[in-house]
């Protein structure tokens, strides 16, 4: 890459401070066309700061903006939109109930000379965009029926509507399957080969490796890292994050002792769970493998008494488990933290304590009344032991960090002492100090004797922390076996596979 | 105590401070000790009552059967006094029962049936009202019990009755939702129901049993409007079910569901009852009263509405503050190997 040429646009010295906390300080960066420019760092680094002055969300405080090497600067959003500029937020900003080709041109509907919208111009505008990227999506398409990575497109086809030559996506791939991710990355460095800047926000490192030319890393407001397409390296990226040199990113214990504890045997549900299998160790981390809609979360769902069983049995310590509801699952020792810690997992309108009691009630309680003087002192145990910050214990837990808010979602089931836990997606859209805090997590409690069955979508994470992985392909186990047989490649491969069939499945 | 007595107080408390002083300043007559016994009257039925619909409410669930489930209930424990002879304290009870089953019923059809709270409490409230009419040719029933009349107006130690009734059963209702097992499972069902069902509680029993507290306390409610009068009516309890919500309102409970506190209910209808009360004393019209209880009922919302952006503005800007900023000296200066 020509580091020389002048970049589209440039932040020399930029400054942003809210009160209390300087949020960019003397940023500056580059930001070339025909390039995808990676912009990293934990939460709260400074990220956000940056990606909203430059879509004109707010203004800085002191330093320069250089379009095109000369000084100017965005004064609202509309005049971004104006210069160029397209934010795709992490909240999707399309409607789900308008069509595709309707929200494409939201805001700027083709009349014709009556002043009443022209569809039939609304829809072949929509097609020829949508063509253009080579995606294949109907313009007439309601866009809520889409799935998330097609909606996803629709909110680049926005972008492209308008003609950006900057693109600003934050944290595009925190909901998309692994195949969506490769169409989205398919389709980002066709529009880098058209000469369009691409700012690209992500917490998935690996992805960083595949797609970034270069990369900008902040912490507390600066820039701590800027380097070119050669040198980017996971785990210098991740030293540089969180400013420490982190030994080993993944912290791995062996603790698996031969103990069974858990058996399933041939499960099936009527949500596409067939003839499932396996054992689990005591202390163990079983890793199950596969593409987001593999069955990996049915199968979580199906020990959990979510989804009933249509086949199969599953025991705990060698005694048949009867589940029709999830209060059964949960009596017997099991626990699940949900993949959508917000939706599924948090009670926002509580303080850490009832949050980490929440499924212990009927133990905290004698006649219905609760001990509150036990809850205190346990919950107050946790906090400190997992390092979850002190404000947990005083403020309702939407004043917390994602991590925070992962971590005492976790310390629910050692307040309820489970014995099996399944992890669900644990460190999904948190920042990599708060990773690494889970999976110190997962090592104390496997020493403590529990297991674990992990979902996850970032192979490397599961290939790092599980003892064994169960790959799963159309709601079965193709196979187990030990994490260190399998290569970052297996998955994919498995992944893909997955994929090629289903593909064929959809042409039959 | 400091559970119970909590922050989500100071602001209720203080606007029904400030609208007891206005009123004190503005109207002679209204400290005197005959009026305060009387507002004490006054808030009482729609304060137990509100109690029921606060807890609904607390649930995310909303009770917009109470005012005709009263009239039904009047005119079931007139029938069974005048008319069959039943015991007053044989009646009573029973009225209880009577509001706790069809409170249940309207729960489960709510939970089990998961048709939203809304329909099934306003289909309630239209047929209840109807029930009512199918007692006594639909004609009121009058004279029930000389021994009725003492429950809304006796008095012991110089203190009116409904006082006693006021302190026990905010006083259950605080312990409830502050110090026991169902309490805790009603804010979490409320806060997160999704959350709840995999936390292993068992949110449709315990959004019924809200429904089944809302019916008890409204035939409590009952007993003491058909008391107050001595006779059952079924035009009794016109818009009370509105009156009990929006003394919830007024006390900051969330109609999102999940946070208030029961005993800001409490001073959210004293609140309403005193602007009543001045109204009255200044000799208002009632078209007057209903304007200024509508605009009361804007005006706490909307503070609440306010209050709630204006703390989530602080916590965007302080949100991330437990980020350690002492990371920042630690930071090499940026390099620029790209140059």
């Amino acid at each position: 890459m020509d580091q020389n040429r002048t970049p589209l646009w440039e932040f020399v010295d930029v400054s942003k401070a809210y009160p209390g906390v300087l949020a960019n300080d003397k940023v500056c960066i580059k930001l070339l066309d025909g390039s995808i420019h990676g912009l990293l760092g934990e939460n709260g680094c400074g990220k956000s700061t940056l990606i909203k002055t430059l879509s004109g969300v707010q203004q800085p405080d002191s330093g320069q903006i250089l379009y095109k090497g000369k000084a100017t600067h965005i004064g609202d959003p509309q005049d971004a939109r104006d210069k160029g500029i397209a934010t795709v937020f992490q909240e999707f900003s399309i409607v789900p109930t308008l069509s595709v080709g309707e929200n494409i041109f939201l805001g700027n509907m083709p009349r014709n000379r009556f002043g009443v919208i022209d569809w039939k111009q609304v829809n072949t505008s929509a097609a020829s965009v949508l063509a253009e990227m080579e995606v294949d999506i109907d313009p007439e398409a309601i866009t809520g029926n889409l799935s998330v990575g097609e909606q996803q497109l629709v909110e680049i086809a926005k972008a492209v509507a308008m003609k950006a030559r900057m693109i600003i996506l934050d944290e595009p791939t925190a909901a998309l399957g692994e195949d969506e991710i490769e169409r989205l990355h398919a389709l980002l460095r066709k529009m880098r080969g058209q000469g369009t800047a691409i700012l690209y926000v992500s917490h998935r490192l690996d992805e960083v490796e595949r797609i970034v030319d270069e990369v900008t890393i902040l912490r507390s407001g600066r820039v701590v890292r800027a380097s070119g397409e050669t040198e980017i390296n996971v785990s210098e990226i991740v030293s540089a994050m969180v400013g420490e040199d982190i030994a080993e990113h993944y912290p791995k214990e062996q603790n698996a002792s031969a103990e069974i504890v858990l058996t399933a045997s041939n499960l099936s549900t009527k949500n596409g769970v067939e003839n499932v299998s396996f054992d689990l160790h005591k202390g163990e981390v079983l890793g199950l493998g596969g593409v987001l809609g593999s069955g990996r979360t049915e199968i979580a769902r199906a020990l959990f008494g979510v989804d009933t069983l249509t086949g199969g049995n599953v025991t705990l310590n060698g005694k048949l488990l009867k589940v029709r509801h999830e209060i059964d699952a949960i009596d017997a020792g099991l626990a699940l933290v949900p993949e959508n810690r917000k939706f599924d997992g948090l009670f926002f309108n509580f303080r850490a304590s009832g949050n980490i009691t929440a499924a212990s009630l009927g133990g905290l309680s004698r006649l219905g009344v609760l001990n509150l003087k036990s809850e205190e002192a346990g919950t107050h145990k946790l906090i400190e032991e997992l390092e979850i910050s002190p404000q947990a214990e005083q403020k309702t837990v939407n004043f917390l960090s994602g991590g925070n808010q992962q971590k005492i979602v976790i310390a629910r089931w050692l307040f309820s002492d489970s014995k099996v836990l399944i992890f669900d997606e644990p460190t999904q859209g948190i920042d990599i100090g708060a990773k690494i805090a889970v999976y110190k997590l997962i090592n104390a409690l496997t020493r403590a004797g529990k297991s674990i069955i992990l979902i996850s979508s970032d192979h490397d994470e599961l290939l790092a922390m599980s003892d064994r992985i169960a790959v799963v392909q159309h709601g079965s186990i193709s196979r187990t076996v030990p994490a260190s047989d399998l290569t970052h490649d297996d998955l994919v491969r498995a992944s893909a596979t997955q994929m090629d069939y289903t593909a064929t499945e959809e042409r039959q | 105590m400091k559970r119970i007595f909590d922050s989500q107080l100071i602001g209720p408390f203080a606007a029904m401070m400030i609208v007891a002083l206005v009123v004190a300043l503005t109207t002679e007559r209204f400290l005197n000790p005959g009026n305060l016994s009387n507002l004490s009257l006054q808030v009482s039925i729609v304060a137990l009552i509100a109690i029921g619909s606060t807890i609904v409410i607390f649930a995310a669930g909303i009770d917009l059967s109470s005012g005709s489930m009263v009239a039904l209930l009047t005119m079931i424990l007139a029938q069974v006094l005048k008319f069959m002879g039943i015991p007053l304290m044989m009646a009573v009870p029973l009225i209880l029962i009577v509001g706790g089953l069809l409170g249940f019923v309207l729960g489960a059809i709510t939970a089990y049936g998961r048709i939203p709270a809304f329909i099934t409490t306003l289909a309630a409230l239209i047929a209840f009202r109807g029930l009512a009419l199918t007692f006594n040719n639909g004609s009121p029933i009058f004279s029930l019990d000389p021994a009725l009349e003492p429950l809304f107006y006796g008095k012991v130690a110089g203190i009116p009755m409904p006082f006693f009734y006021l302190v026990f059963f905010y006083g259950l209702a605080a312990f409830i939702m502050n110090f026991t097992k169902l309490g805790r499972e009603i804010y979490a069902v409320g806060g997160n129901p999704a959350a709840a069902v995999l936390t292993g509680i068992n949110v449709r029993k315990v959004q019924t049993m809200t429904f089944v507290i809302a019916g008890f306390m409204t035939a409590v409610g009952a007993v003491l409007m058909s008391a107050r009068l001595n006779s059952g009516s079924p035009n009794y309890g016109q818009t009370l079910e509105l009156q009990a919500i929006a003394a919830a309102v007024v006390g900051g409970a969330s109609l999102a569901g999940g946070r208030g506190n029961i005993l800001a209910t409490l001073m959210g209808a004293m609140t309403i009852v005193i602007v009543q009360n001045g109204l009255n004393l200044n000799a208002a019209p009632s078209s007057v009263q209903n304007i200024v209880l509508g605009a009361i009922i804007l005006l706490a919302v909307g503070i609440d509405m306010w209050r709630t952006e204006l703390s989530a503005t602080i916590g965007r800007l302080f949100g991330h503050s437990d980020q350690p900023a002492s990371r920042a000296s630690s930071a090499k200066p940026a390099t620029s190997k790209d140059s």
